[in-house]
């Protein structure tokens, strides 16, 4: 399959700080989550392909043109940014209509599309209202709705689910899933992974400016399976819940809290482990005060996989 | 049985002690972000230019026979007298430039915490209205203060040390008093004028626009009504000339336009307690979104 | 989309945006000002014809040459880019099929006809209340446009000028004022072609002389060592200067990254 979007050798600097590193990168038709900590480059990543910011070295092409001071490309780009940013005078309704005048679209068309837009985005029965009165999920839908009215063939959506609900989230990724129903090409960024989780299996894992991993959602399971796991028990018998596990094999590493009441285990195999617990626990009679999982975050993942 | 706690955070169990002054931290921050602006050190650091011509100008006074031949004539224009003061604080330049010092200073005091909301931040904290207009105004007392009180008062003790004697201050013994009394109003007034135009807009450039176009409107007006009435009563409209007429009254000088004083203090007052009412209604710490 | 037809677009769309936001409302009411002002002065000197076409010049000079169209353009001047960055909005035009010199002219020039409408309108109703007299006077209206012309062109040259102090300075209001209010004042006091080295130099060239009206302080000063150039060529200079500086701020815009506060 040719590559909707390319980058090669993709390198920015902000000063003195790298904000991408090296990064090559083909990105299909279908959707393709770009996954990442914040600040590990996703929107510089973003601004490079939309032509918002130039490459310090190597090139980012779209469907074969680079992006970077060639606004015909941008028929093709449909960009929702991550800011909460708009011209707050507006209407929904303006806002959509002006930005559409800017494709040289007929009067009637242009309004054809926005009604479009608006319904999609279930924003029919606000356009008339400021956009500065919407509440955050109504400008987040609005935000999608400018990067769609044009019907682009390339979506670029900057953490398009951020300060949505759950019931406006599960509408967004519908959205998105009927735009790669249709054939087109969506590029959305997230650092939480069951929402990207939700939208596509084909996963880009970026940390501190570089690609970590690229593939699918099982191969990145895979990963995190294969990461070690940090339980945290507090207990009153800390030494005595170790010694009960300290012969089992899926159990990498024992160590005990500052405090003298905690036990953190690491283990490769978390569901196990609970499981044995619960019987370990009712079997010893040990009061157990508290049970967290420092690690079971992205962050976590990213910082294995950077170690790795 | 267990204690629910929430991940990540503890109580301090400490004692929580009230700030003598609570507006402090406001004045301290809003100090160190005029200085952190680019260009604002080299504003400000020129704002000094004419007291170093004033310094120059005492310096000069005590060496007129060595300075006879470049100022032949000029020795009235180098009596060093409440009139020297008076001109070196009243004069155009001085508070054209401190004026745009505040501008790019401080015209983003309170326009910058509109933009980001930042008034919920603040009286979520134990702090009053007044506090966070005192810790405000504050900001704005240390620039002016700084361009006036300090160097006016240096320079009477620069007089004194070039002079070699007392005799200046024997003469004029209030003449500190007038310093500090014209550097008060001075800053009382500024305080007003710039934060009620902060409190206008979120946009702090249009802030800076605001801050000097009404200072600079206000003496276009003033010109332009003195050439239509020819009365010298329309100098009331402008804010330069009432700092000047207020100015010349405190430092014991005939104003320089024939109006009573009393009226420009008036005037400059009636400002005052505009500012304070719309800045009363302008920060609230919740906004109303219409 | 051809670049005309984007030029047209960007003009219409902002041309639509810059008469809602309240700073013009703001600016509207400032341009008021000179219109109070002549009602004012038709009660004053009534009948008076002779003072009233001075005063109206002195108002033409200081007010709208000096300040207001200053102040505009130096507003609107640097907001062509610098309010897309600070509000973060230029994202939405830079991802748009728009040439990047579209955008700065198309605002340039939605932001200048709203300038010179606010102008126009303050200009007229001030100029017709003054002179309401001499309705039936063709000259009149000759008089009235060749000032409104002059504050045309003022107009174009002062905001392409602060355009491309926007284009090029983060912080491009600081300079701006300096150079607005303190270089085009300053450098009119100063003898030979020094005065060339300013656009109101130019304007004032295209008003007629006067010497010194004897009025207020403020007035008196700005006509004072005018050394005049020839209309044409001042007119020619304000079209150099409007044309280069437009073109070096779309220069600016193509080849600059601008980079948000994220």
């Amino acid at each position: 399959m040719t590559a909707v979007i390319a980058a090669s050798n993709l390198s920015k600097w902000y000063g003195n700080v790298l904000g991408l590193n090296d990064v090559s990168l083909e990105i299909e038709a279908g959707i393709t989550g770009l996954l990442g900590p914040n600040g590990a480059g996703k929107s510089t990543f973003m601004k490079l392909i939309t032509g918002q910011m130039k490459p310090a070295i190597g090139t980012v092409t779209v469907r074969g043109i680079k992006t970077w001071n060639n606004p015909g490309v941008f028929r093709e780009i449909g960009f929702c940014p991550e800011q909460d940013v708009f011209y707050d005078e507006l209407t929904g309704w303006q806002f959509l209509t002006g930005l559409l005048r800017f494709y040289g679209y007929a009067k009637s068309e242009i309004r054809d599309r926005a009604d479009r837009a608006l319904d999609i985005v279930d924003l029919s029965k606000d356009k008339d209202r400021l956009i500065r009165g919407y509440s955050r999920g109504m400008r987040q839908r609005i935000k999608f709705a400018q990067a769609i009215a044009h019907d682009p063939g390339i979506l670029i959506l900057d953490e398009p689910l951020s300060g949505l609900d759950p019931l406006g989230k599960r509408k967004l990724i519908r959205l998105v899933k009927e735009f790669k129903s249709q054939g087109r090409t969506v590029l959305v960024s997230s650092h939480v992974l069951p929402e990207i989780e939700a939208l596509t299996s084909r996963i880009v894992l970026i940390h501190q400016g570089k690609i970590l991993a690229q593939g699918d959602i099982p191969f990145i399971r895979e990963l995190i399976e294969a990461h070690p796991h940090q339980i945290s028990v507090r207990s009153s018998e800390p030494r005595t819940l170790a010694a009960r596990f300290v012969g089992d094999p899926s159990i990498q590493k024992m160590t005990f809290g500052p405090d003298g009441r905690t036990l953190i285990v690491e283990t490769h195999k978390r569901d196990d482990f609970f499981g044995r617990l619960t019987g370990v626990v009712l079997e010893a009679g040990i009061e157990v005060e508290e049970i967290t999982s420092p690690d079971d975050n992205l962050q976590a993942v990213f910082e294995y996989l950077v170690g790795k | 049985m267990a204690t629910v706690r929430e991940k990540g955070y503890s109580h301090w169990d400490g004692r929580l002690s009230e700030r003598r002054f609570p507006w402090w931290p406001i004045t301290r921050t809003g100090i160190q972000l005029a200085f952190r602006k680019k260009r604002f050190k080299f504003i400000f650091a020129g704002a000094f230019i004419p007291s170093f011509v004033c310094l120059a100008g005492l310096y000069i006074s005590e060496r007129l026979e060595d300075f006879k031949t470049f100022l032949r004539g000029s020795d009235r224009l180098l009596n060093i007298n409440p009139k020297y003061f008076a001109t070196f604080f009243t004069n155009e330049a001085l508070l054209f430039l401190i004026v745009l010092v505040l501008a790019i200073g401080a015209g983003g005091l309170i326009a910058d915490d509109l933009k980001h909301s930042s008034l919920q931040l603040y009286f979520s904290r134990p702090l009053r209205k007044t506090d966070y207009l005192l810790g405000k105004m504050s900001v704005i007392a240390f620039f002016v203060l700084i361009l006036t009180a300090v160097p006016g008062l240096i320079l009477i003790v620069f007089k004194l040390i070039f002079a070699g004697s007392f005799k200046f201050l024997l003469q004029y013994p209030w003449l500190p008093l007038s310093v500090l009394g014209y550097a008060a109003l001075l800053t009382v007034f500024l305080a007003f004028y710039v934060m009620l135009l902060s409190a206008l807009s979120k946009n702090s450039r249009y802030v800076v626009i605001l801050i000097f176009g009404a200072y600079i409107f206000s003496n276009v007006l003033y010109g332009i009504l003195q050439s239509i009435f020819r009365t010298p009563y329309m100098a009331l409209f402008s804010i330069p000339a009432n700092l000047q007429q207020a100015g010349a009254f405190l430092f014991g000088q005939t104003p320089p336009h024939n109006v009573p004083a009393i009226w420009s203090f008036a005037v400059l007052a009636a400002f005052c307690v505009l500012s304070a009412v719309v800045l009363g209604r302008k920060i609230r710490s919740v906004e109303v979104i219409k | 989309m051809t670049a005309a037809a984007s030029f047209r677009q960007v003009l219409g769309f902002f041309a639509f945006l810059g008469r809602k936001t309240g700073k013009t409302r703001v600016f509207a009411i400032l341009g008021l000002m000179p219109v109070a002002l002549a009602v004012i002065v038709r009660v004053v000197l009534h009948g008076r014809a002779g003072l009233m076409a001075a005063v109206f010049t002195d108002i033409l000079m200081v007010f709208f040459l000096q300040f207001y169209i200053v102040i505009l353009a130096l507003f609107y001047g640097t907001s062509v880019t610098a309010e897309e960055v600070e509000n973060r909005t230029l994202s939405y035009l830079l991802t748009r099929p728009l040439p990047k010199p579209a955008i700065v002219l198309g605002k340039y020039a939605a932001y200048t006809l709203l300038m010179f409408a606010m102008v126009s309108l303050s200009l007229a109703l001030s100029y017709f209340i003054m002179n309401a007299a001499r309705l039936t006077d063709p000259a009149l209206y000759l008089t009235f446009l060749g000032y409104l012309g002059v504050l045309g062109l003022g107009i174009l040259a002062y905001t392409a000028f602060f355009t491309f102090l926007g284009t090029l300075l983060k912080r491009a209001i600081i300079v701006g004022l300096v150079f607005g209010f303190g270089w085009e004042n300053v450098i009119q006091y100063f003898p030979g072609s020094t005065q060339r080295f300013s656009v109101v130099h130019y304007l004032k060239s295209l008003l007629p002389y006067r010497p010194m009206s004897g009025g207020g302080k403020g007035v008196a000063l700005l006509l004072f060592r005018l050394e005049p150039t020839a209309p044409l060529a001042a007119v020619l200079m304000l079209a150099v200067i409007t044309a280069a500086l437009l073109a070096l701020a779309c220069w600016i815009f193509r080849t600059k990254e601008y980079l948000t506060e994220d």
